[in-house]
């Protein structure tokens, strides 16, 4: 009875989002429209939260009647995973997606005045967006659908991979991000439609860019830390077609960012940032599609149908073909004011666009190309890391060298860019003399990775020149450019050097035995069988000296999950700064001894770290009240 | 042709240029990073070049895992062809005899030596194995 | 210029919507879909019930062979359209795949009994050599000979997409 309540809710927020948007795009413009549309949608918002909530509700209580409730969770799990149940798999998590998409336009519409001339059509169009996911919820991949008359007594319970906090809140991070560049989406096309360049919409949605583009960043570092604690792997990043279609929004954002700063501060390259708007929206929109479409086989896709794929693409067609029209019919009308003048800000951000335009469409290939190729040959093939090493490389460190001497030019002037004033031949010093510690105590260095630790080092010496001189001479520095920008170069730098120096070494190791792996003493020292609420598991334990004569314990484990069966590896990280040593134990061979992988993972925390400090950056810019 | 038009010119076929060079550049590497994916029947009718980074995937076949030291050598097979193939390290949580699985490494000598060892799983379709006992 | 720059902007998302349009609509409709022949595999097991042994020879003729479990919910979901192609006098067999007799009875009871026979795969060794991976999953048998396996829940979408072109072809159930 209850799952029908939410059921008709999000029915009669269907109807009520259809309101609202063609009220936006068919009534004149007035304060009466303008505040009704915005009462409109509040209310549409507020029915599908209800149905929303009652369906969390519903998973709380264990209502297994609810097909997709008893395929994805169990009345053993803790109260939070069976929330987390929701987003497991493929109809609760669009149902949470198209919640987040209507929650970011509705606190844009109680915190915008509804005077804002673009707020209607905003409004108009974000919720005709929403009524085209609904819809797809609804018919295509319905979570209401009921087991009746008899309901199971117990549900499936959820992946055991899955139960795991930072899984839990990883792809609500991730949505978040995504859907939260509907925004500046429906707010640019707003602005095409409105059809008066003397609007500034760019103004309006850059606090709300940033706030998506940080959800955006936090998930995408979440994931990967889980992957790397979770999977048993020991990797942070591993080029999977669901990552990349995270990754090119998170690309294209930031190129939207950047080039969105030089319409607001000089009004050039106006078009440019429209055109980048609909592009990281579609570009997330894209990601659902392949997420969901099962078009790629994946660890993170879900189960396919192919009824799903097509409406979906049908769906975001429309979306970014009428866009994508109606920028072109504008095009003339937005014009630039005069040509860019070389070497300013803005020249080198036009540069920077092209280096972001050039890694996306990498990543595109990378990720169709199988596609097209089975499609054409009958071979499956896969893209692998190389060929993104091969374009991110080069590109990541031309990039990187074009960010540090654009440091000293300024917003549409020429200035005469010094090449060898002070603080750049001081970082270049600097960072040579690192770069060579480097390539004299370390064997076997390649070329590339040299270039693009000193490239990290570059940015990284320059900005603390510019700190210190902020704080020594007040001289003016962008909080926000510097911290994301000096996260970069840490970035680099921590990538760099991971994949330097970085060792793993599978070894067979007797009960009360020890090995030696590089400085580590390793001693098994015991193996227990414990018993968890929901798991049996075998736990080895382990003492480990390193020279210095430091030493700790790692206990990793073996799960095995009774609704299931399925076996989980649970890792053991010993974690410090500048290293991680990594264990899991795998099986037992006839002579008794014990298969263990010992990983050695050097800077691996500075790598979320810094991603950590480029989100933090975009804390900075929404919490000031200078305009940048 | 007037210097307006000439300079036009100029910098359209410099942009033609430059992203034709880029977009080759970008497919050449794809090209040469691409790593093929084989049954163990298909892998029979393909002449490989040894130390080629190839994919294969099939079964494992049953009682066809073995284990010495820290390497560990089972065959992969389509029931109708199979490889043996070698690995060192920990294979994934849902690797079993009985299946799926997928093997990034080379070929030498019929013998596939992998790098990596994926098993394939699905998210909504897993068999509880009843003897939980140890 | 422009018109170069605006025809880019709209030929780019075109084509790669048609690729998408056109690798959608390729016949990979129903991954869970196997149309290989084979035997059925000799095999010797109780029924449910534990009354009587099962061989493979006493599987002659044509069936839908169906693999379940208690544990499964997937089964749950389509178990309703098993019962109704029982109704249309289809013999559906039932292989119980590693579950507890007892479990498998109740919820029988409960839910209704579509099969002719049910043979208890504890071990699942018969599902094995069927080259069953889960449950539910379900064998279309002509002649004691298997000419379709479908893995994953069953329908009527399935039914028509996947058996029924087979079923009209082979004559079957008739």
């Amino acid at each position: 009875m209850i799952v029908e309540i939410s059921h008709f809710l999000s029915i009669l927020s269907t109807a009520l989002f259809f309101l609202a948007g063609s009220f936006a795009l068919t009534l004149k413009n007035t304060t009466y429209i303008s505040n009704l549309i915005s009462r409109t949608y509040s209310h549409a918002f507020l029915l599908l939260s209800l149905s929303f909530f009652i369906y969390i509700f519903l998973a709380i209580t264990d209502n297994f009647s609810v097909q997709y409730i008893a395929n994805h969770s169990n009345s053993a799990l803790p109260v939070f995973y069976k929330i987390s149940s929701i987003w497991s798999a493929h109809e609760g998590s669009m149902f949470l997606w198209i919640f987040f998409l209507a929650l970011w336009g509705f606190i844009f519409n109680i915190s915008i005045y509804n005077e804002e001339t673009l707020k209607p059509k905003t409004i108009g169009i974000i919720s005709l967006v929403l009524v085209g996911f609904l819809l797809f919820l609804l018919i295509t991949s319905n979570p209401f659908v009921t087991i009746l008359p008899i309901a199971p007594l117990n549900g499936a319970d959820i992946n055991p991979v899955l139960q795991d906090p930072a899984l839990a809140i990883h792809p609500p991070t991730l949505y978040l991000g995504y859907v939260g560049f509907v925004i500046p989406f429906a707010c640019s096309l707003a602005f095409l439609i409105n059809n008066d360049p003397a609007i500034k919409w760019e103004i309006l949605v850059q606090k709300w860019s940033v706030a998506a583009w940080i959800f955006l960043t936090v998930g995408i570092t979440l994931g990967s830390w889980w992957a790397y604690y979770e999977l048993g792997w020991g990797g942070y990043w591993f080029w999977d077609p669901v990552e990349n279609v995270a990754l090119m929004p998170w690309l294209a954002a930031t190129a939207f960012l950047h080039s969105l700063s030089v319409s607001i501060k000089s009004s050039h390259l106006r078009t440019w940032t429209i055109l980048l708007s609909i592009t990281v929206f579609s570009l997330s929109l894209f990601g659902a599609f392949i997420v969901r479409s099962g078009i790629i086989d994946s660890v993170h896709s879900f189960a396919n149908d192919p009824q799903r794929g097509l409406y979906l693409l049908a769906f975001i067609s429309v979306i970014i073909l009428i866009s994508l029209s109606l920028f072109i019919s504008r095009l003339s009308l937005i014009g630039t004011p005069n040509n860019i003048k070389t070497l300013s800000k803005e020249s080198f951000i036009s540069i920077n666009n092209i280096f972001f335009g050039t890694l996306i469409f990498s990543i595109m290939l990378g990720v169709i190309y199988p596609l097209i190729y089975e499609y054409l040959y009958d071979q499956k093939i896969s893209v692998g890391a190389p060929f993104y090493n091969a374009i991110f490389i080069p590109i990541v460190i031309l990039a990187a060298i074009f960010l540090f001497f654009s440091i000293d030019s300024k917003w549409s002037r020429v200035i005469n860019l010094k090449f060898f004033s002070k603080p750049i031949s001081l970082s270049i010093l600097f960072s040579l003399a690192v770069t060579l510690l480097i390539f004299i105590n370390i064997e076997k260095v390649s070329i590339f990775i040299l270039c693009s630790i000193f490239a990290g080092l570059l940015i990284i010496f320059r900005y603390l020149i510019e700190i210190w001189n902020a704080f020594a001479y007040k001289k003016y520095l962008n909080p926000f450019s510097a911290i994301a920008h000096f996260a970069l170069g840490l970035l680099l730098v921590s990538i760099s050097l991971n994949s330097l120096l970085s060792s793993e070494r599978a070894l067979n190791i007797k009960i009360n035995e020890f090995e030696q792996y590089k400085d580590l003493k390793i001693y098994f020292t015991d193996l227990g069988v414990n018993k968890g609420s929901n798991y049996d598991s075998v736990q080895a334990k382990f003492y480990i000296e390193d020279q210095n004569g430091n030493s700790f314990n790692l206990n990793p484990e073996k799960r095995r999950y009774f609704t299931r069966g399925q076996i989980t590896t649970e890792t053991a990280i010993y974690v410090s700064p500048i290293r991680d040593v990594y264990l899991t134990i795998g099986d037992q061979l006839e002579d008794g001894s014990w298969i263990v992988n010992i990983q050695i993972n050097f800077l691996i925390r500075w790598i979320w770290f810094s991603a950590c400090l480029m989100a933090l950056a975009g804390v900075v810019l929404i919490l000031s009240k200078r305009k940048v | 042709m007037n210097p307006i038009r000439k300079k036009r010119l100029s910098s359209i076929l410099f942009v033609f240029l430059f992203s034709v060079s880029g977009v080759s550049l970008i497919l050449y590497s794809l090209n040469s990073n691409l790593d093929y994916f084989f049954t163990p029947t298909e892998l029979k009718k393909v002449q490989m070049p040894p130390n080629k980074r190839i994919k294969i995937g099939g079964m494992v076949l049953e009682d066809s895992v073995k284990r010495n030291t820290s390497k560990i050598s089972f065959t992969i097979t389509d029931y109708e062809n199979s490889v043996i193939v070698v690995f060192e390290g920990i294979v994934p949580d849902l690797f079993k005899e009985g299946s799926g699985v997928v093997a990034l490494g080379y070929l030498d000598n019929e013998i596939f030596y992998a790098k990596e060892v994926l098993a394939k799983h699905d998210e909504n379709y897993m068999p509880p194995n009843l003897d939980i006992k140890q | 210029m422009k018109i170069l720059l605006k025809l880019i902007i709209i030929f780019l998302p075109i084509s790669f919507i048609l690729m998408f349009f056109i690798l959608l609509s390729e016949d990979k409709q129903f991954p869970g879909a196997d149309y290989r022949e084979f035997d059925l595999p000799a095999f010797s097991l109780q029924n449910l019930g534990g009354t009587k042994i099962i061989k493979n020879i006493d599987l002659k003729g044509d069936s839908i062979i169906n693999v379940w479990a208690s544990w499964c919910i997937t089964c749950r979901v389509e178990h309703p359209y098993l019962m109704s192609l029982n109704k249309k006098g289809i013999p559906v067999i039932g292989i119980n795949y590693k579950d507890d007799r007892n479990n498998a009875v109740d919820w029988l009871s409960k839910f209704g009994d579509p099969y002719e026979l049910i043979i208890h795969d504890y071990k699942g060794s018969l599902a094995l050599d069927m080259g069953v991976t889960g449950a539910p999953e379900t064998f279309l048998v002509n002649n004691g000979k298997i000419v379709a396996h479908y893995q994953g829940e069953i329908n009527t979408t399935i039914w028509n997409k996947v058996f029924a072109p087979i079923i009209d072809e082979k004559d079957m159930f008739k």
